[in-house]
């Protein structure tokens, strides 16, 4: 109290003593000499409202002086080792006062408990009661008036000492009605005591429980709409008690500023959802990514009923369109084999991207003159390849659950965000294209793709020859992976290892097989002299390479406009920007991409950025957002990850609204191999 | 397209934005802030737009509120008001309460309410009709905001990290205001440019 603050330095307000030694202000200490303040005192003691506590500290569990009276309500008087017992904690508030919620709300503050226990017993969180909406305008807080029964579950250690067990707590309580008055208090309560004092609160503690918020387990997600917060929940109608005929539906958030307090929430309902809008609060929606929160449900008769649940943010919710992706090439699973087939199948295709394929090719050729007299040798090459292949994607599987098991928003690809990793990758490409032209002879273990394989040492060569094609085939996403990728990402670390490995197989497999079985190796030309200049052409396509991680290394590290692909036709993907474009009636074409992503970029050169599509898309209407993954950019990785994927490329298809419904259809993933033919097929709605 | 005209036309879109956003809410962290004038507790007229070039420290203040009470009689707010004028800012405490309401006072009662405390803002003023308090969307009793020298919003929230009305915990809180006046004035990005603020409601009238 800012009025007695020279009294203060000697003294504490009266009610503070509870908590504090040192004197209490004696009535006259004021220096304030304003006779508001004297009037002010004088109503307070006339009207007995002044918080004039007894100067010794309290043991009784009541004050009578008090505001907001407190008892400790332990569920029985006696318990065993092992046992939980609820405990109460009543707050009996005069009449007009109020006290808080867990989030005050406008203004004020929670109360604070603070408990010291007997050795060995432990307190869980304090269960809140159904809050109340107290308007004080302009603005409104959260609280209870009346009485409000705070729970918390006491659990009782398995050795238990003989004897009364104390329990004490330290109560500080902000009780406002115009003006507010902090409370400090100490209470204790006694169990196992030789002579129990006091009533059973058991059949009370019950009935405090049913005005705790029912948790609840339903999916809910939440977001920002033209400026309002839109909160959307996937209920079970069996034991929700909110319908459009429910009087009064109220909304308390635990995070603070995410709704305008005062506003006013509208609910829809349909289907077993319910969506909730309130005018958005101040605070940006960005610092919070889970919501705590409790609707309240007021029935006819003035029951009310509250449910707590946990939302998760959502990048793409629309309230009047539900984000249901349905994937139109079967690379979803759930199923560890079909995950696991679909690895093995997907390392396979990777054997023929650009940077892979000319490795392996020249690495098979050279195979094959071993075997000719070593077949023994060949095979040693095959088994420490494939070690090499499959050790360095287990690596980088490892990598990668570790950084997202630390919080980091990244998916597969997510080394080649990092511009050290392309600048890198582009010099060893840059190395072996000159190795191959012939430019210099490299007799490092990664050189060792010419001549000198017989000898027992190119075993080595072999294994990081394996380690290569993992790394060069990082860029490449091939069909079939996607899915095994996000599946694997979903599952306890294990299980994303095998699946992660089971990829590796599959990329060594045509190798492997080839230095085991000789009638593929009579299959592949003769060596000869004809094997130079095919190591000359072959250095064109690790050129090629070369210079195209260059290119995404100086796009990393030099400040950039927008990509190519916003350029031509599109606009800068956004969760704000996605949300706008649902909310219309247009169709909305969503192309997540990254500039070391090949197959992105070939997607986007033979199947969108083509005259054909272009007129479509125009024609359509389609509003066409991009979004480029090339630096690390958690916004888009959660979009990503809320579509089920853990990579680039994906490309996500909302179609029109249906004038008649008013509903959009089901968004659609697309192939991730595109043809301007299957774009087309799915803007005309012919797949859906 | 030239990269210059894509960026000079991005930067317009930026603009209208801007606009369209400030007109729709009155204060937002990053944003200039909305001018105001009111006459201090000394007679003097106080135009926020005079003080451009200088940072500028809001205080909204009830001296009956025990929050307030928290960092009066603890010599907290008169210690991060000297570290703010000391640094060359401006300190202007505003009082929104209606008359008849808990903390109203007259300029004299209010300038004796300073001394008592040991305060010396630039300025005070007593906002009865709630003007400025509705501005600025000050909700509680301490409500803290902190502009910087271009105008812009660069804090708001509360005082400090905890919430209790306990003086004893206002050691080991972290104060917001000093934090965010130390980045301010080296010319940093403030890190915790919002928080939630605690203490009694601004008592309005109706």
């Amino acid at each position: 109290m800012q009025g007695f603050p020279r009294a203060l330095k000697e003294c504490l307000p009266l009610d503070r003593v509870l908590l504090y030694s040192g004197p209490p202000c004696p009535l006259g200490a004021s220096k304030g000499d304003s006779i508001l303040r004297h009037l002010l005192l004088l109503s307070f003691l006339i009207l007995g409202l002044w918080p004039f506590s007894s100067f010794a500290a309290p043991d009784a569990n009541t004050q009578e002086e008090k505001l907001v009276k407190i008892r400790l309500l332990p569920e029985r008087a006696t318990v065993k080792g092992g046992e939980t017992l609820w405990v109460g904690i009543e707050q009996s508030i005069a009449p007009h006062w109020h006290t808080y919620w867990r989030n005050p709300g406008d203004s004020g503050t929670p109360p604070r408990i603070v408990w010291t226990l007997p050795e060995g017993f432990e307190i869980e969180e304090i269960l809140w009661p159904v809050p109340e909406k107290l308007p004080y305008e302009p603005l409104l807080n959260y609280g209870y008036a009346g009485n409000a029964v705070f729970l918390q579950k006491l659990r009782v250690p398995e050795a238990l000492p003989e004897g009364p067990l104390t329990f004490s707590a330290e109560t500080e309580i902000l009780v406002c009605k115009e003006e507010c008055i902090p409370e400090y208090g100490q209470y204790t309560f006694t169990l196992n005591d030789s002579q129990p004092s006091g009533t059973d609160s058991g059949a009370y503690l019950k009935a405090a429980l049913e005005k705790i918020p029912l948790s609840v387990s339903w999916p809910a997600s939440f977001t920002e709409k033209n400026g309002r917060f839109v909160l959307k929940i996937t209920h079970d109608p069996q034991k929700f008690l909110c319908d459009e005929t429910a009087g009064d539906i109220a909304f308390f958030p635990v995070e603070w500023g995410l709704v305008d307090n005062t506003g006013v929430p509208q609910t829809n309902f349909s289907d077993g959802q319910m969506i909730l809008h309130q005018k958005r609060g101040d605070r940006p929606l960005e610092e919070v990514e889970t919501l705590n929160g409790v609707i309240v449900c007021q029935s006819g008769d003035g029951t009310r009923q509250g449910f707590a649940f946990v939302a998760e943010k959502s990048a793409v919710l629309a309230a009047s369109f539900p984000h249901i992706l349905r994937t139109t090439d079967g690379e979803r699973t759930d199923n560890i084999w079909v995950a696991l087939i679909f690895a093995l199948l997907g390392g396979l295709v990777l054997n023929l991207m650009p940077c892979v394929f000319p490795v392996l090719s020249i690495k098979a050729l050279s195979l094959v003159k071993i075997a000719e007299k070593h077949p023994e040798t060949a095979r040693m090459h095959g088994l420490s390849y494939s070690a090499g292949v499959v050790l360095s994607f287990v690596l980088i599987a490892a990598v990668l659950i570790i950084l997202k098991a630390g919080g980091a928003q990244i998916g597969w690809g997510f080394h080649l965000q990092n511009p050290y990793i392309t600048g890198g990758l582009a010099i060893l490409l840059l190395l072996i294209g000159l190795n191959f032209s012939g430019v210099f002879a490299l007799r490092t273990s990664f050189g060792n793709i010419g001549g000198t394989l017989a000898r027992r040492e190119g075993l080595s060569g072999s294994f990081f020859t394996g380690v290569l094609a993992a790394l060069v085939a990082t860029p490449c996403t091939a069909p079939f992976m996607a899915g095994a990728v996000a599946y694997a990402l979903l599952q306890p670390a294990y299980i994303a290892f095998i699946v992660f490995a089971a990829l590796g197989v599959g990329l060594a497999l045509p190798y492997l097989l080839l230095s085991f079985i000789p009638a593929l190796q009579r299959l592949l030309p003769k060596p000869g002299r004809w094997m130079e200049t095919f190591r000359h052409i072959l250095a064109v396509p690790m050129f090629l390479a070369a210079i195209w991680l260059f290119w995404v290394f100086s796009q990393q590290v030099m400040p950039r406009p927008h990509p190519a692909e916003i350029m031509s036709l599109g606009s800068a993907y956004s969760e704000a920007a996605l949300a706008e474009a649902l909310e219309g009636d247009d169709p909305v074409f969503v192309e997540m991409t990254a500039a070391w992503c090949i197959t992105c970029k070939v997607n986007h050169a033979i199947a969108i950025d083509v005259p054909s599509t272009r007129a479509l898309f125009s024609e359509m209407k389609v509003v066409y957002l991009v979004g480029d993954w090339t630096n690390e950019d958690p916004a888009i990785t959660k979009f990503l990850s809320d579509s089920g994927r853990n990579g680039v490329p994906l490309y996500i298809f909302y179609g029109v609204r249906n004038p008649a419904t008013g509903e959009r259809p089901a968004a659609v993933i697309l192939p991730q191999i595109l043809t301007p033919h299957i774009v087309e097929r799915f803007i005309q709605g012919e797949i859906l | 397209m030239n990269h210059k005209v894509v960026y000079f036309l991005a930067a317009m879109v930026m603009a209208l934005v801007f606009i369209g956003a400030s007109a729709k809410a009155a204060v937002e962290i990053g944003k200039p802030v909305p001018n105001f004038e009111a006459v201090d507790i000394k007679g003097d007229t106080f135009r926020l737009d005079d003080q451009k070039g200088k940072i500028i420290v809001l205080e909204w203040s009830n001296h009956e509120c025990p929050f307030v009470g928290k960092h009066y009689n603890s010599g907290n707010m008169q210690k991060t008001q000297k570290a703010a004028l000391d640094a060359g800012a401006e300190w202007v405490t505003i009082v929104s309460s209606a008359p008849g309401h808990q903390g109203h006072l007259s300029p004299e009662e209010s300038a004796k309410v300073l001394e008592e405390n040991g305060s010396t803002p630039s300025a005070k003023i007593m906002d009865e009709s709630g003007a400025i308090g509705r501005l600025f969307g000050a909700r509680t009793t301490p409500h803290m905001f902190v502009i910087d020298e271009k105008g812009v919003l660069a804090y708001a929230g509360a005082i400090d990290s905890n919430s209790s009305p306990n003086p004893a915990t206002i050691e080991g809180a972290e104060n917001y205001v000093l934090a965010a006046l130390e980045e301010v004035k080296a010319g940093k990005p403030v890190t915790r440019a919002q928080t939630e603020p605690y203490g009694c409601a601004v008592k309005y009238g109706k």
